[in-house]
């Protein structure tokens, strides 16, 4: 019964024809907030995050992490918009805990020039960067799907990470730079990053360390005022300029 | 002649050995049903004995990185006994002393479910006439969502990797070592059994958010080879 289902997909035996190329000129681009970062301090609340030590935890490092780059950031004429400020992570107004979508339209609402998801982790050393797993898009679609709305964000997001990186590098902070399916990133209409803090060498408790965290601080914060003037929003795409979905290639047909 | 008070005590401290008793069975049941989960070496394949030389994509939590190593292992040639044995060197290789990416020992892994792609649906044929028995053929019904699964080359396979609580729940939390894990199982199926094009996860059957509350369990994974380290663009 299986093998019927394959026959229509057998008949396709001609090459799709191919997707036309979006014309980007006239595009309008997504207005968006200089002067705003959105910082994601991880976890709070019920939800601890990974246990670092018997008395260290992910969401308080994450937190005073967070607390030290507001304070860095206001002072270089940044505002900045927290998800939290305190260890409950509750949805404005109510007692409802706050769930990654909900930290994910709070991004979104303030269109800020970049988004920092801080998290923290007792493996490996110094800061870990990610961006999304998503493959870019040339332009944000006029239906952009919430699971995939950072596509078109990647690229924006990898220049941001290698500003970043070359800023940890130059505060000589190891540094791991990669790709990760970290929700909800995926679901984030702004240059976005997963900054992850892991210990100053081997010692799992300089997490904690008030210095350590307000060196990596300092470095993001640097890394920011240059990427305030570089961020460039990506398009809005009309619905003649999306380009055409790809089609599945067909079973049998020679690659 | 034994006073009340000392009768009624004695009868008070039978009841608590009693419920001691009791509460040590109960405990030493629970510890005995945790380890036989742990080690559970129920032999559901066929016993096999060729040992090939396979690769496996070692993680490394020290710089975040993939790299491909090779082991002589006795694999079994069914292609979901062979993944799934696959997956339980790999786990069993990360809780060797001195793993660059530590993980507890024990089974990882209760099954691997080889699906072909594109994944089909199936309804009731109406033009079939109902069987003696009642039942009416049915008939695969191919998707119409544009985003469906398809397969990328003839043949093309979506595993759906079953792994247990015990594993996940006893795993270390962190984007890098949760992220270093499943890349490491991804990058390890591509390299042994390129049919399999895309991967999905379950924990003991079921879909669950994250690994460890970090890494994404619920969306599917492309298999690839994870040893190559994604490249960020230059700045314009």
């Amino acid at each position: 019964m299986l093998a019927l289902a394959t026959i229509p997909c057998l008949a396709q035996t001609t090459p799709p024809p191919a997707a036309p190329v979006p014309t980007l000129a006239a595009a309008p681009a997504i207005p968006f907030n200089r002067g705003i970062v959105l910082l994601d301090p991880a976890h709070g609340g019920l939800d601890s995050g990974s246990r670092i030590s018997d008395s260290v935890l992910e969401k308080d490092v994450t937190l005073n992490l967070a607390f030290k780059l507001r304070s860095l950031l206001s002072a270089r004429g940044f505002s900045v918009v927290m998800t939290r400020d305190s260890d409950a992570a509750t949805q404005p107004g109510s007692t409802n805990p706050l769930t990654l979508d909900d930290r994910a339209g709070i991004a979104d609402h303030a269109r800020p020039v970049a988004c920092l998801l801080l998290h923290a982790t007792a493996a490996g050393t110094g800061v870990h960067l990610y961006s999304s797993e998503l493959e870019a898009t040339p332009g944000e679609p006029p239906a952009n799907p919430w699971l995939t709305a950072q596509a078109a964000w990647v690229t924006q997001s990898q220049r941001l990470q290698k500003q970043l990186g070359m800023a940890f590098t130059r505060a000589s902070i190891p540094l791991v730079m990669s790709r990760a399916s970290v929700r909800p990133v995926d679901s984030l209409t702004c240059p976005a990053l997963v900054v992850e803090l892991a210990p100053d060498g081997s010692d799992s408790s300089s997490l904690n360390d008030s210095g350590y965290q307000q060196r990596v601080a300092e470095a993001i914060a640097t890394a920011l005022v240059f990427w305030k003037s570089q961020a460039a929003p990506p398009a809005h795409l009309t619905p003649d300029q999306l380009p055409a979905a790809p089609a599945a290639p067909a079973i049998g047909a020679k690659p | 002649m034994i006073s009340r008070h000392q009768r009624i005590l004695f009868w008070v401290l039978v009841g608590c050995i009693i419920a001691m008793a009791s509460f040590l069975f109960w405990e030493r049941e629970r510890a005995r049903d945790r380890i036989s989960s742990l080690a559970d070496a129920t032999p559901i394949d066929a016993p096999y004995t060729n040992t090939e030389s396979i690769t496996l994509d070692l993680a490394n939590d020290a710089d975040g990185s993939v790299a491909a190593a090779t082991r002589p292992i006795a694999l079994p040639d069914e292609a979901t006994a062979r993944a799934r044995a696959l997956l339980e060197h790999l786990v069993a290789e990360y809780a060797l002393p001195g793993s660059p990416h530590p993980l507890q020992s024990g089974a990882a892994v209760d099954d691997v479910f080889l699906l072909p792609l594109p994944i089909v649906g199936h309804g009731i044929d109406a033009s079939a006439k109902p069987n003696p028995g009642g039942s009416t053929a049915t008939v695969p019904i191919a998707s119409t969502d544009p985003t469906a699964l398809q397969p990328q080359s003839p043949g093309g396979e979506l595993a759906v990797i079953n792994l247990r609580s015990s594993f996940v729940n006893g795993h270390p939390s962190g984007v890098e070592v949760e992220s270093l894990t499943l890349l490491s199982i991804i990058g390890t199926l591509h390299a042994n059994l390129p049919q399999i094009e895309q991967i999905r996860f379950l924990v003991d059957g079921q879909p669950r958010e994250t690994l460890a509350g970090h890494a994404d369990l619920l969306r599917t994974y492309p298999s690839r080879d994870t040893t190559v380290q994604s490249t960020v663009p230059d700045a314009p």
